[in-house]
């Protein structure tokens, strides 16, 4: 197979939805070509999960020069780490469309298919500026989304999401651009690849960590990390379901993927130096999230701050410094993104089909859609970290990963988990389980359709799936973890 | 017959400028007409300029009877071209807007090409006076303009403001190459930099006086504060057409006057303003945002963004630095004319869609006015999208690339913080220019607004999505797009290289 095939699957959503936008304007055929494209992808994905070798480092990679007079190059190609994430996007987004499948107009689904462009791009850019291409362009079709098709008050939302994350890429552009000049200046020839850019060594301390938090502005509102969090509450709560799924399942963990590919090898011993502050502000930020989770009626706000507190909980993994907590944050990337992206999408199908969105409003949905209410469980018990889903497995990597960094943290972290299981458990109760009290607006609730539930199928397999058997997940990016352990923080795997 | 080849552009825009005039005395041609006739001689003028155009030469021809005021070489063929593709894309775009307003005549087309003729003898030119002659042929002929707007009564304020004040800086530069000439004693460019290279101390308190006096005429033509006061009121009243040629094209010719000026001849004394122009850069950016920011009508928010943009060029401008007998950073010299390309495309586009969406009425475009066009013209809209992405730099466009440049020159020459700041003016600018997609897309049109039955299917439309496929192409390169050779991004900057190397052969 040629190593053409990532910019294929790249390219290839971008092509469709350009021949669709100017062919057809039939939303059904849209909208199962867009399905069929993606299965394809999928299909390639996985041929590229059976040929992808642990031990070696990049592979599939095409590397040809974009703008030669600044050493940029299309430099595409993929590791342990990009493989996981890239398989994860290739099995949500298929799937999340059948669960989408109400998406009415035409706009909607090429802004899908544009996004998946997008973060696929960003995911196996290894050239920073290349990277920063994909990483603003996939911002762009969920903005739409959030306008065209959101409720409340979209506009202002929109416009606020953007701003909010256009400071954070600037800033981000700008140290891109700093380094970039230092590299030129000392080695004479222009590069932005990444693996070109850890080679420089002349950046002072103190511009180095500027650097740093320039890098991070960008990551930290994407994830998002406390206290950059403070777009996400509206966003979640305005934007249509399939953006808030795309925003929370798959870019918030394009965030954290940047962090582990560009922020650890260019700057080691920064992230060395502060990672205790970064797991502290990891483990904050789990904690307040989760107790404002807690307090929360809106149910979808509360699922905003949900996500963001296990965001939280993979920024304190990566951080930790040692294998438990890469391997794990790694693994609670995945499991986060199946759970909270099955749980996203069956909340806006709840609102969708019964129009309430508070807490309160809800209830007594078990007994008229018990499929839906088991699934529904089953994700939850995953988001909590029961044993046998991959929650478990992901949290108590992470745990020990802290552990080993810290052991009061150890500790601390090993707590905040119950928060997290409190305010899940409690939603749960109240809007699904318990019966609607006497004299409540009536409340109806379909079940789920066969289609739904083929959707869903997979994700309930990967649930226990990768709760009973994480060797056969993990052993596809470890390699690459203790790499970079070994090889480029130079602290040893094994700490 | 060797040396006149090299005339024939300019030639042709002046012949093709009387040759209009004397068509306008007759009342059988219509508007089409002459644009048609406009056309012919532009893409005649853009032909004889291309036949040369990636060749490295500079000739001074006859000079016994032009006296080396003209120098013809790659620089100014480069300009000339993108002068001649400015106009040609302004005349194409506005064919609809031309054609809806009674008040454009025949002879507004002689007056396009008179100041198209003026702007191509500014990038010519090697001489301070017959600089002051180009500029303005050039401006006398943008006020005239100004002034077309016949249906708005704004239009005797925007004209006397733009007249008064132009005529006032065009003192100053006066007064400048009068000083320069007391110390030199020559206002031509290339004994001057004799003078600068050969002399010190006192002998050249006059030039550094004269020079800065020119160089704020140069500041006040771009817009740069504190000489940004007339452009708000002056795009507001000037006809949407003519604004879109002032912004793109007027700044180009102006930037290619004073980049031959102090890259070929001032260059040892270049450092002399950069505490000035990073104070302007500074008050640019800052006031520029906030006029952008707090606009309602869409004319006056992308000339206050102009401002900006002013800004950006001049921070490509003040990475320029001179010592130990060379330029250092010439790489920024590039970067100030591959943006100067990207805001050609990206102003013309937004102000000529601007121009083209309300031919047919007569609103004032404030935002209001924009809501509901994707609904209603999806095309339009999504090329008005791509034209604002590329001004606020979002990549995939022009735009994006022209900003990496600029600023990454600006970083490479030391100006960290200047970067930082632009790069704040970047993110404001999101902002207002987001604004605008928001209105297009996010809300229904007013019911008063709806135009039926609007027809797309005009020269117009296919410019501007010209325009629009130039500005993506631009940005996304040929790296990506693999089965399109030309327009390379990198082609673009070897060319700008050869022309700016052209200015140093002697």
């Amino acid at each position: 197979m040629s190593p053409d095939i990532l910019s294929f699957i790249i390219f290839l959503p971008a092509l469709v939805a350009f021949a669709l936008m100017i062919t057809t304007k039939d939303v059904n055929t849209i909208r199962n070509i867009a399905f069929l494209t993606t299965t394809v992808i999928l299909a390639l994905v996985l041929k590229i999960y059976i040929e992808f070798i642990p031990s070696d480092g990049m592979q599939f990679v095409t590397n040809v020069p974009w703008i030669e007079t600044y050493g940029i190059n299309y430099y595409v190609g993929l590791d342990g780490f990009s493989l996981t994430i890239l398989m994860m996007i290739a099995i949500l987004i298929p799937t999340s469309y059948l669960l989408l499948w109400e998406g009415r107009t035409k706009g909607y689904w090429l802004n899908m298919l544009l996004v998946q462009t997008g973060v696929t791009g960003t995911l196996l850019s290894l050239d920073i500026v290349l990277f920063y291409f994909f990483w603003e362009v996939m911002l762009l079709p969920v903005f739409l989304m959030i306008g065209s098709y959101g409720f409340g008050k979209k506009v202002f939302t929109t416009i606020k999401v953007t701003v909010y994350t256009m400071v954070g890429s600037l800033l981000m552009f700008v140290a891109i651009l700093y380094l970039g000049v230092a590299y030129h200046n000392e080695f004479g020839v222009w590069s932005f690849a990444y693996n070109e850019l850890m080679r420089i060594t002349t950046i002072e301390y103190s511009t180095k960590v500027w650097l740093f938090l320039g890098f991070l502005a960008a990551f930290a509102i994407k994830i998002p990390i406390f206290p950059l969090h403070t777009w996400i509450m509206e966003t979640y709560k305005n934007a249509p379901t399939g953006a808030v799924f795309l925003l929370s399942s798959i870019m918030a963990k394009l965030g954290v993927y940047a962090i582990v590919r560009f922020m650890i090898p260019i700057f080691p011993e920064i992230y060395i130096e502060f990672s205790a502050y970064f797991v502290a502000i990891g483990l904050f930020g789990l904690v307040y999230f989760g107790i404002a989770a807690l307090m929360q009626d809106d149910i979808k706000r509360m699922f905003a701050y949900s996500s963001a507190s296990h965001l939280s909980f993979i920024a304190a993994g990566i951080f930790s410094l040692n294998e438990y907590g890469i391997n794990g944050a790694l693994y609670l990337i995945i499991a986060h993104a199946i759970a909270t992206g099955a749980l996203f999408l069956l909340v806006g199908l709840i609102h969708e089909e019964t129009d309430f969105k508070s807490i309160k409003d809800l209830g007594g949905i078990a007994k008229q859609a018990p499929i839906l209410t088991f699934i529904f469980a089953i994700m939850l018990f995953a988001n909590v970290g029961l044993p046998g889903t991959n929650g478990f497995v992901s949290e108590l990597l992470i745990i020990f990963g802290i552990y080993e960094f810290n052991h009061t943290l150890g500790y601390i972290s090993a707590i905040t988990v119950i928060v997290g299981a409190s305010y899940m458990l409690w939603m749960f109760q109240r809007a699904i389980l318990q019966d609607r009290p006497e004299g409540s607006p009536t409340l109806i609730m379909r079940d789920l359709k066969i289609k739904e539930i083929i959707g869903l199928a997979p994700w309930v397999v990967l649930v226990f799936l990768m709760g009973i058997y994480p060797e056969i997940f993990i052993d596809k990016f470890e390699p690459t973890v203790t790499h970079y352990l070994n090889d480029i923080l130079h602290i040893g795997a094994s700490k | 017959m060797s040396e006149f080849i090299y005339l024939i552009p300019a030639i042709t825009i002046l012949v093709g400028a009387l040759t209009l005039m004397f068509m306008s005395m007759y009342e059988k041609y219509t508007v089409k007409n002459f644009i048609t006739v406009s056309c012919i001689f532009l893409f005649i003028a853009l032909g004889f300029s291309s036949l040369s155009f990636t060749d490295l030469y500079s000739v001074k021809p006859y000079s016994d009877l032009l006296n080396n005021v003209l120098i013809f070489d790659t620089f100014s063929n480069f300009f000339n071209i993108l002068l001649i593709l400015g106009t040609i894309l302004t005349l194409l775009i506005g064919e609809h807007y031309f054609q809806h307003r009674s008040y454009f005549k025949g002879e507004f087309f002689s007056i396009l090409l008179f100041a198209l003729f003026g702007m191509m003898l500014l990038s010519h030119t090697n001489e301070l006076i017959t600089a002051y002659i180009a500029l303005e042929i050039a401006s006398f002929s943008v006020y005239i303009m100004v002034g077309y707007n016949t249906e708005d009564s704004k239009r005797v304020e925007a004209i006397f403001k733009y007249l008064v004040l132009g005529s006032f800086i065009g003192a100053f530069y006066l007064l400048g190459v009068v000083l320069v000439y007391g110390a030199t004693a020559t206002t031509n460019l290339s004994e001057l930099g004799t003078y600068i290279s050969t002399h010190s101390g006192d002998d050249m308190i006059l030039v550094y006086i004269g020079l800065t006096l020119i160089l704020f005429t140069f500041l006040f033509k771009i817009a740069a504060f504190p000489f940004q006061s007339w452009v708000l009121d002056v795009y507001r009243g000037a006809p949407m057409v003519i604004t879109a040629y002032m912004a793109s094209t007027f700044k180009i010719a102006i930037f290619s006057f004073f980049m031959r000026a102090f890259l070929q001849d001032l260059a040892p004394i270049i450092d002399f303003w950069d505490t000035i122009i990073s104070v302007i850069i500074v008050l640019t950016l800052v006031f520029g945002t906030y006029l952008a920011v707090n606009q309602n009508i869409v004319k006056r928010m992308l000339a206050a963004s102009s401002i900006v943009h002013t800004g950006y060029l001049l921070l490509a401008f003040i990475a320029l630095s001179y010592k130990d007998g060379e330029l250092l950073n010439i790489d920024s010299a590039y970067a100030t004319m591959f943006y100067l390309i990207a805001y050609l495309l990206s102003a013309l586009g937004a102000f000529g869609l601007a121009s083209h969406i309300i031919s047919e009425t007569n609103v004032r475009v404030t935002y209001n006015d924009f809501k509901g066009l994707a609904h209603e013209r999806p095309f339009l809209a999504a090329m008005m999208t791509i034209f604002l992405f590329s001004l606020a730099g979002i990549p995939s466009t022009i735009g994006f690339i022209g900003k990496f440049y600029v600023f990454t020159e600006a970083i490479n020459a030391g100006y960290v913080s200047l970067a930082i700041l632009a790069i704040i003016a970047t993110i404001v600018s999101v902002y207002y220019y987001f604004k605008l997609i928001a209105m297009m897309y996010f809300y229904p049109a007013p019911s008063t607004c709806s135009i039926e039955g609007f027809n797309d299917k005009r020269v117009s439309t296919y410019a501007i999505a010209f325009v629009a496929i130039l500005t993506i192409l631009g940005g996304v390169g040929s790296a990506i797009v693999f089965f399109i050779p030309i327009l390379n991004i990198d082609t673009l900057i070897a060319l700008s290289q050869t022309a700016v190397q052209s200015l140093f052969i002697k």
